[in-house]
Formats: C-alpha cells, sequence, structure tokens
C-alpha cells in the first residue's frame, strides 16, 4: 500500500483508524445461518474453461473425421472411380467400339477354316506366311489371353473394366487415349511409365514427343505399337496413368481382306504351276511358248504383289496402334489414382477431407456469427459503460 | 467491539487453491464488508441489510469464487459496491417522493460512522459523497491496496488515486468547516 497517498493527512488516518465500528452481533448470527458453504472445489478460470472447449471440440471433431475415414474406407473407391470412367467412356460421343458387328465388321462370310483351307490343295501357301496366329484360333486366344492376364498379373492391373478386342479374329484396332495428369513431374513420369508399360506388354514407342514449359501447360504424344493381344491391357493400364479424358478405340475385321489374298495366291500359284507345266511339256509352239512365258511372268509378279500385300495386312493385324496423348493442363485438375492408395491411406484421406470440411463449416460460422458477436459485444460495451456512468454520477451526489 | 485498526491485515491475502470454509470468510470479513457499507451508504441501518444481502450473494456465488483472481475481501467489497449500487438507486427514486428531512437530521446527531469519533469528523464524513466515501472506506479503513479497490470501484488504478487523495483534502476542509 502507498504510504504516500496518505501524505499530510497522518492526523486525520489516525483518527479515522481509532474509531470502533464493527457489524452488530445480530447481523453475525444472521450471515453465519446462511450455512456452511464448503466449497468442493476450485473453479476453472475462464481461459481454462475456454482451453477444454477448444480441446473437446478438436478432439471431437478429429473423432469424428476418423470415424468417417474408417466408415468409408471399407469399398475401393478405386473400383467406383473406374466405374465411373468406364460409363464416361461409354457415353463419350465421339468414342466407341467399332466391333467386327459395327459397320466395318465383315463377320464370318470368310472365316477361320476358309483360311486354312485355302493351303490344302496346293500346299504352296506356307505357314509363315499364312495366318498362323488365327489358324487354331480356339487354342491360340486362350493362350493369348493367359498370356495378357499373366502380365496383368505381374503388373498388378486388372482389364476387368477395360474395352474388349477380338483375338479371335484377325483385326486391325486404333486406339486413341487422352489421359490427364496433375502436374508436369506427373506428366514426366506419366511418359515414363507409358514407355515402361509398353515394353513390358512386348511393344514398343513409335515416336514420343514430350512438350512441357515450367509455367504453361505440359503434353506428352505417344504413339504406341503392342501385340494385340495385349491391346486391352495396354489402353487399360495407360488409361490409368492419370484421369482419363477420352477414349476411342476402333476395331476392323482383316479377315476377309487376309482370306482374300490368300486365295488370291493360291490361284496365282497354281496358274503359275499349269503355265511351268505347260512349258516344260514341249508341246507348245514357238508363238505359244513366248505368249504363256509372258503370262507366267506376270502371275509371278501378280503372287509377289499379293504376297507382300498379305504380309502388311498380317502386320496390321499382329499389332494395336496406340495414340496416348498425356496433358498437364490446369484444366484437368487431377487426382493421383485412387486405386493405389490402401485402406489406411483411404482412412487419412476421408478424415482429412472430413476435416476440411468441419473447418469450411466452423468457418463459415464464424463469418455468420462475429458480426453478430461484435454487435453484442458493442452494445453490452454501450451498455456498461452507461450504467457506470449512473452509477458515478449516484454515487458522486451527496 | 474491535477497534477499526485491530482487523487483520492478512485478512487480504487469500489461500489460492484451497478449499476454505465460507464460515470462515464471514468472521474475516463481516466487520469490513459493514464498514465499508457503512461509509458507502453514511446509514447503519441500511448497512446492514446490505451486509446481509451481500453475504447472501456471496454464499450463493461462493462456488464460482476463484482465489487466483483476487482475494475474498475485494471479491465481497465488489458483490457489496453492487448490492449498494441497487439500494442507492432504489434510495434516490424514494427520496424522489418523500422528504427525508426529518431522518438525516436524526441521523446527524448519532455518530455513524465509528463510534469514539468526535462529532466534527463524523459530520464532516456526512458531507462527503458516497463515492468519495467509499474510496477513503476501501483504502484507508480496509486497508485495500490501490489496485485491489480500484477493481472493486470499476475504475483505473490512477482514477482511484485521484479520487482518494480529492476525498482526503476535501475531508480535511470539512473539518476545518464544521470546527469553524
Amino acid at each position: 500500500m502507498s504510504e504516500g497517498e496518505f501524505q499530510g493527512h497522518e492526523s486525520l488516518i489516525a483518527q479515522l483508524r481509532a474509531g470502533t465500528l464493527d457489524g452488530p452481533d445480530h447481523l453475525h448470527r444472521r450471515v453465519l445461518a446462511l450455512g456452511p458453504g464448503k466449497r468442493a472445489r476450485v473453479p476453472m478460470t475462464r481461459g481454462r474453461k475456454l482451453f477444454v472447449l477448444v480441446a473437446v471440440a478438436g478432439t471431437l471433431s478429429v473423432a469424428a473425421a476418423v470415424v468417417n475415414g474408417a466408415f468409408n474406407s471399407g469399398t475401393n473407391p478405386g473400383g467406383r472411380a473406374a466405374a465411373v470412367d468406364s460409363n464416361r467412356v461409354r457415353n463419350q460421343p465421339a468414342s466407341g467400339v467399332t466391333g467386327p458387328e459395327g459397320p466395318t465388321g465383315a463377320t464370318g462370310a470368310t472365316g477361320v477354316n476358309g483360311a486354312t483351307g485355302a493351303k490344302g490343295p496346293t500346299g504352296g501357301v506356307t505357314g509363315a506366311e499364312g495366318p498362323t496366329v488365327y489358324n487354331g484360333s480356339d487354342l491360340q486366344a486362350a493362350d493369348a489371353q493367359k498370356s495378357a492376364a499373366h502380365s496383368d498379373k505381374r503388373l498388378g492391373f486388372s482389364t476387368a473394366d477395360s474395352v474388349k478386342i477380338q483375338t479371335h479374329r484377325l483385326v486391325h484396332a486404333v486406339a486413341s487415349l487422352e489421359v490427364a495428369v496433375p502436374s508436369h513431374g506427373a506428366l514426366t513420369r506419366a511418359t515414363n511409365k507409358a514407355t515402361e508399360i509398353v515394353t513390358q506388354l512386348g511393344g514398343y514407342a513409335q515416336s514420343v514427343n514430350y512438350d512441357a514449359s515450367r509455367t504453361g501447360p505440359g503434353q506428352a504424344i505417344l504413339d504406341i505399337r503392342v501385340p494385340i493381344g495385349k491391346a486391352e491391357t495396354a489402353i487399360a493400364m495407360l488409361g490409368g496413368l492419370g484421369r482419363l479424358i477420352s477414349q476411342t478405340v476402333t476395331t476392323k475385321d482383316l479377315q476377309l481382306k487376309s482370306t482374300k489374298q490368300i486365295s488370291q495366291a493360291g490361284q496365282l500359284r497354281r496358274a503359275i504351276a499349269i503355265y511351268e507345266q505347260a512349258l516344260q511339256s514341249g508341246t507348245l509352239s514357238g508363238t505359244q511358248r513366248v505368249e504363256v512365258q509372258i503370262r507366267l511372268a506376270e502371275a509371278q509378279h501378280e503372287l509377289a504383289g499379293t504376297k507382300k500385300a498379305h504380309h502388311r495386312t498380317l502386320a496390321s493385324g499382329r499389332t494395336a496402334d496406340i495414340k496416348l496423348t498425356l496433358t498437364s493442363s490446369r484444366n484437368h485438375a487431377v487426382v493421383a489414382g485412387p486405386h493405389k492408395r490402401g485402406r489406411l491411406g483411404r482412412l487419412l484421406h476421408n478424415a482429412a477431407g472430413f476435416l476440411a470440411l468441419e473447418a469450411i463449416i466452423v468457418l463459415y460460422i464464424l463469418i455468420v456469427a462475429v458480426p453478430i458477436l461484435l454487435l453484442v459485444a458493442l452494445l453490452w460495451w454501450f451498455t456498461s459503460g452507461r450504467r457506470r456512468r449512473d452509477e458515478r454520477r449516484l454515487l458522486a451526489s451527496t | 467491539m474491535k477497534p477499526v485498526n485491530a482487523m487483520p491485515a492478512a485478512i487480504a491475502v487469500s489461500r489460492p487453491g484451497r478449499a476454505q470454509p465460507f464460515a470462515d470468510v464471514v468472521a474475516e470479513n463481516l466487520d469490513a464488508v459493514y464498514r465499508y457499507l457503512v461509509y458507502l451508504t453514511g446509514d447503519r441501518v441500511a448497512a446492514e441489510d446490505l451486509a446481509a444481502e451481500t453475504f447472501e450473494k456471496a454464499y450463493r456465488g461462493w462456488r464460482r469464487f476463484d482465489p487466483q483472481r483476487g482475494a475474498p475481501r475485494t471479491w465481497l467489497c465488489r458483490i457489496a459496491h453492487s448490492v449498494a449500487v441497487d439500494w442507492f438507486r432504489a434510495e434516490a427514486r424514494r427520496q424522489r417522493r418523500e422528504d427525508n428531512y426529518m431522518r438525516d437530521a436524526a441521523m446527524l446527531e448519532d455518530s455513524v460512522f465509528g463510534d469514539g469519533f468526535s462529532p466534527e469528523l463524523d459530520q464532516a464524513l456526512h458531507r462527503l459523497t458516497p463515492a468519495e466515501r467509499e474510496v477513503v472506506a476501501l483504502r484507508v479503513l480496509l486497508e485495500l491496496d490501490g489496485p485491489s479497490a480500484a477493481r472493486v470501484l470499476g475504475i483505473s488504478q490512477t482514477a482511484c488515486s485521484t479520487r482518494l487523495s480529492r476525498a482526503l483534502q476535501r475531508l480535511e476542509e470539512e473539518v476545518g468547516d464544521v470546527r469553524r
């Protein structure tokens, strides 16, 4: 206590303190009759109460987020995403699978047996150049499927949701995929991964055009060739490198064309054999001999052309052309493939999402509540100040 | 009856964090609160009622009392201040309606503020405003320190110090006037 404040008034202070003024006994009795009033515990301060409140609210929020994450992490969102992507692909106006039954289909008039039958009488169509891939189609198709399944298993990927391409007929498949990735780094990784996938499937990247600047959008265009038996797997895996924006798969049946070429080659061989036999017989006149020799040369030339064309047809039917466009455009906000996340990862991801949602709700509440609270505080401050002024005026009057 | 200066100064020191029986608090502070209310109201009868009301309120709020935020005496004085202000409001309304000259005259005959006071001092105290008597009571009689008294009055420490200085100065002047 500052005695300096009493300086100069010592006598007055002494007089004031010398007086006696205690509460009367009946007041003591009256007040003591109120009761013992023992305090059970020390109450919490406002700061501690606020801290406890915030801690409890925080704990409840985190617990709710974890429960939500655990509840929603049971199912694989990758499956759902794949289904959604699959639907999207089906609904693409420009996309679609043009199968043998479609506009370009040339089904079955000439079957697989027809192809094998062509080489029968002459034995001239060799197995090497004939449609050997499709001979005994069931067995070889089964082998191809088995091989593809093995590759899928090895690469940890399922083709269950991918587009089906016939492997029991000679078909040419052309696919075009546009896949968005989140960043330039992801674009580089996806490009490398695409090359790796194609190599593992027995194919190759015919050309790779990678274009990415530091600030702008990036793009990588890959022209890919894969064995037709692995085309489905390749399409599915390449589509899984990011978010599938669009997908076009076109198949063209080459079976009829191949069969025709084989048949034509057979006819030419037979004609050549007849011409050669005639020349060797020695029964032809000089003029006839010259004429047959000319026809033989023409047939041989035509046969060579037919064989080349057949080779090209077979080559076209053995591989699928895939054009993969990877983009890291800002327009395509991409989330990493959810199928790569484990249950714990999904749980944490869902919990984080839920927490973010809670934070947004709290933020909205604060945005709404803060002006109201400020108004209430202002009102309280005004009322309190007014009350204090009244009180001062009241106590200042004699 | 104990003399005013015989009140234990250590009464202002609470025992933070420990459960203190309310009866002990009453025993330690009832006289001080009563004295404060007498100074504030200038009326012993009213001070008795107000002291009882103060302790009744304190008893109801005893579980909420936080010893870390102040001594029991300061807390009780704040309650008493609030109760007294309500009384002043009611009294002001009542005084507007009736003339209380006779009552004031009767009060001046007896010593209100302390037994053993000279009539001049008692009269001079009566001439002070309640606000002036209040600060004198808190700082001189109850020996509250500056911050505690300021908290009870709801004003800053500087304002409290100024008010005390003016009150003492005026009391000196009033005592001189009465003697003359």
